[in-house]
């Protein structure tokens, strides 16, 4: 047998309906805009691929139920049941991180580095690669994408939940915010 | 708009998991589970076409297409008015050949679902277990007076297909004086793109107010009543363009003499009951339907110009075992006007239903629960995007309009009796995402 078929068609086979067969076919819907296996080539959409599960499911529950402020997400997470958000977390949890390093100017880095050192290494730790339990990986993340996230956190008109996060993100001066993105995304560990 | 090159996407694509199971290097080399025949490398077929090989490798897929190159619809707007090069819209056919998908470049011209054969112009002829037909729209050039295949190329361009249409409308825009007047011809309805006619309104009126020439008019006439994302729409009309009397974009409906029943291409008059419209450009999207080998086959039986299908499996009413996705179809709700829009992103979601269904058959596995979900942007400004989502479900043999996953971004915030206006930040989102979301969806579909 062909490696391909095997993970795919074993589980289903394995598994009753709504764990196996449709979580993957909840999960094949999430492609489009954030690439095969959760790995995006979107540079202003997150890659969600081992991202850690407890993450994923706090975050698309609180776009749910309007804890927390999105633009597209929001609408297309309300019509799927708790049950479905959580085998879709499990699922992507469960897929390798594939970080995709960006190439950044010297300059950047060097800003980039200092100012992680004080704001974000604590929770999301010096590459982004280990993060504290409920955060996301940021290494290898898409630069473009968390630069406008930040700008979420730093826009006190858009409800981000997270108040650490939103305290970090507004003691950022300006010039800092690209440069943030752009190290984190320059990781690959 | 951001500024990866094509290199990063590309090693972005190549550190993807899957890039070990790229490698297949042969289709068909052993005895195939089943052979399955796609006509049409739009998003839709391509979209099938690679996901049963990356479910099944056992099963061989030929994919039929008549152009070496595709340039994506979604977006193409952005061509016309200059914000956006086409390359970033186009794409080969060799990402699918990774897969083990047999392309040829070729039009099928004859189905036999007796035999299930299908003979090309030239001259080859496949067998096939199932066939998924992704054939796109074809033009009813006829269906308004005054229009031709020929004038359609030349003076009254409808860059409904992106492509050199686009490009020749783009070339009809900067030529276009200042104080002219360009002319958006809107079929009835269901068409291809339902906010595409609007969303080119705002990028030709972009480009006339960046380009010296503020004092041209965008003049859309419908002939229908209403359209996608209306409130959306007019909102950025009004506060980016004037929008109404006075304003750069107007829009005439059906029920105000906006519905043209005759055009003269040599005046570039639009001719609409009472009302008569003379322009500098006139961009007529001709009536159009399911791509003819669909039609030709008689699947065509809604309105006789789309194809019904299967909820669970896209399957067609008409024929078994031949599947049509993308434009070409009609599903959703159609009780409450809630049908499938016809967007590159719906054709994905069905395609990868087909791909589902297809799978477990040849495999002897109950048939997937499907689900189907539309997301689509429209970018009307530098800074300023916004996109509707949909969502649908199976049940009971019938598809089910999901509304609490379906809607428009919000038009307005704060509360119904004390509105408050959706900060900037959120429209300038959406035209970031817009450009995630092409990147992504043209690699889901082609890479």
């Amino acid at each position: 047998m062909h490696r391909g078929i095997s993970a795919w068609l074993l589980f289903w086979v394995a598994a009753p309906a709504f764990a196996a067969g449709n979580v993957d076919v909840l999960a094949r819907t999430c492609n489009n805009c954030h690439g095969l296996d959760g790995v995006s080539v979107g540079t202003t959409m997150p890659s969600i691929g081992g991202l850690p599960k407890i993450y994923l499911a706090n975050v698309m529950k609180d776009w749910k139920y309007d804890k927390r402020g999105a633009i597209t997400m929001n609408r297309i997470v309300k019509g799927l049941s708790d049950d479905e958000i959580d085998a879709l977390a499990a699922h992507f949890a469960k897929l390798p991180w594939v970080p995709v390093p960006q190439p950044a100017s010297a300059e950047s880095l060097a800003i980039g580095k200092t100012v992680i050192k004080e704001n974000c290494e604590d929770c999301h730790g010096a590459t982004g690669s280990d993060p504290d339990v409920g955060s996301p990986k940021l290494n290898g993340q898409w630069a473009p994408y968390m630069a406008l996230e930040l700008e979420k956190y730093r826009d006190p008109e858009f409800r981000m939940t997270h108040r650490k996060m939103r305290k970090a993100a507004r003691e950022l001066k300006e010039g800092e915010v690209h440069p943030v993105a752009e190290y984190y995304g320059a990781q690959d560990k | 708009m951001n500024g990866f090159d094509r290199r990063t996407f590309l090693k972005a694509l190549a550190a993807t998991p899957v890039a070990s199971i790229l490698t297949v290097p042969r289709a068909h080399a052993s005895t195939p589970k089943a052979r399955v025949l796609v006509v049409g490398g739009g998003y839709g077929g391509a979209t099938v076409a690679k996901y049963l090989r990356l479910m099944d490798p056992g099963i061989a897929v030929t994919l039929v297409e008549r152009e070496t190159l595709y340039t994506s619809c979604p977006l193409s707007n952005e061509v016309i008015s200059g914000e956006r090069d086409i390359k970033t819209l186009q794409v080969g056919y060799d990402g699918l050949r990774k897969h083990g998908v047999d392309v040829v470049h070729d039009d099928v011209v004859l189905v036999d679902p007796v035999k299930k054969t299908a003979t090309t112009a030239g001259g080859k002829v496949f067998d096939y277990d199932s066939l998924i037909l992704s054939p796109g729209v074809d033009f009813d050039f006829g269906g308004l007076e005054g229009l031709t295949r020929e004038l359609a190329e030349t003076r009254l361009p409808h860059a409904w297909k992106a492509g050199p249409q686009t490009l020749l409308l783009k070339k009809q825009l900067e030529a276009m004086p200042d104080g002219g007047t360009f002319i958006i011809v809107v079929p009835p309805g269901p068409f291809r793109c339902p906010p595409g006619p609007y969303e080119r309104a705002a990028q030709v009126a972009l480009y006339c107010k960046s380009h010296g020439k503020a004092k041209s008019k965008v003049l859309i006439l419908d002939a229908n009543d209403s359209f996608s994302k209306k409130a959306l729409f007019e909102q950025a009309w009004k506060e980016l363009y004037g929008y109404g009397e006075g304003g750069m974009i107007e829009w005439v409906p059906a029920s105000k003499d906006g519905k043209v029943e005759r055009v003269d291409a040599e005046t570039l008059t639009c001719y609409a009951g009472f009302g008569e419209y003379k322009g500098d450009v006139v961009n007529v999207i001709p009536p159009h339907h399911a791509g003819s080998i669909a039609r030709d086959l008689g699947l065509a039986t809604f309105k006789d110009k789309w194809c019904e299908v299967r909820p669970e499996n896209m399957e067609s009413t008409k024929q078994k075992d031949i599947y049509v996705v993308g434009d070409a179809c009609v599903g959703g709700e159609l009780a409450t006007n809630n049908p499938f829009p016809k967007s590159a992103h719906m054709a994905i979601s069905q395609a990868k239903v087909v791909a589902a269904s297809l799978v477990a058959r040849f495999n002897g596995l109950p048939p997937p629960e499907p689900i189907y979900t539309n997301t689509c942007y429209s970018v009307v400004g530098h800074d300023w995007g916004f996109s509707v989502v949909h969502l649908f479900r199976v049940d009971g043999g019938q598809w089910v309009y999901v509304k609490s996953g379906s809607g428009i971004s919000p038009v307005t915030m704060g509360t119904k009796d004390a509105p408050k206006p959706v900060p900037r930040l959120y429209r300038k989102l959406e035209v970031e995402y817009a450009d995630g979301w092409l990147r992504n969806v043209l690699a889901d579909a082609f890479l």
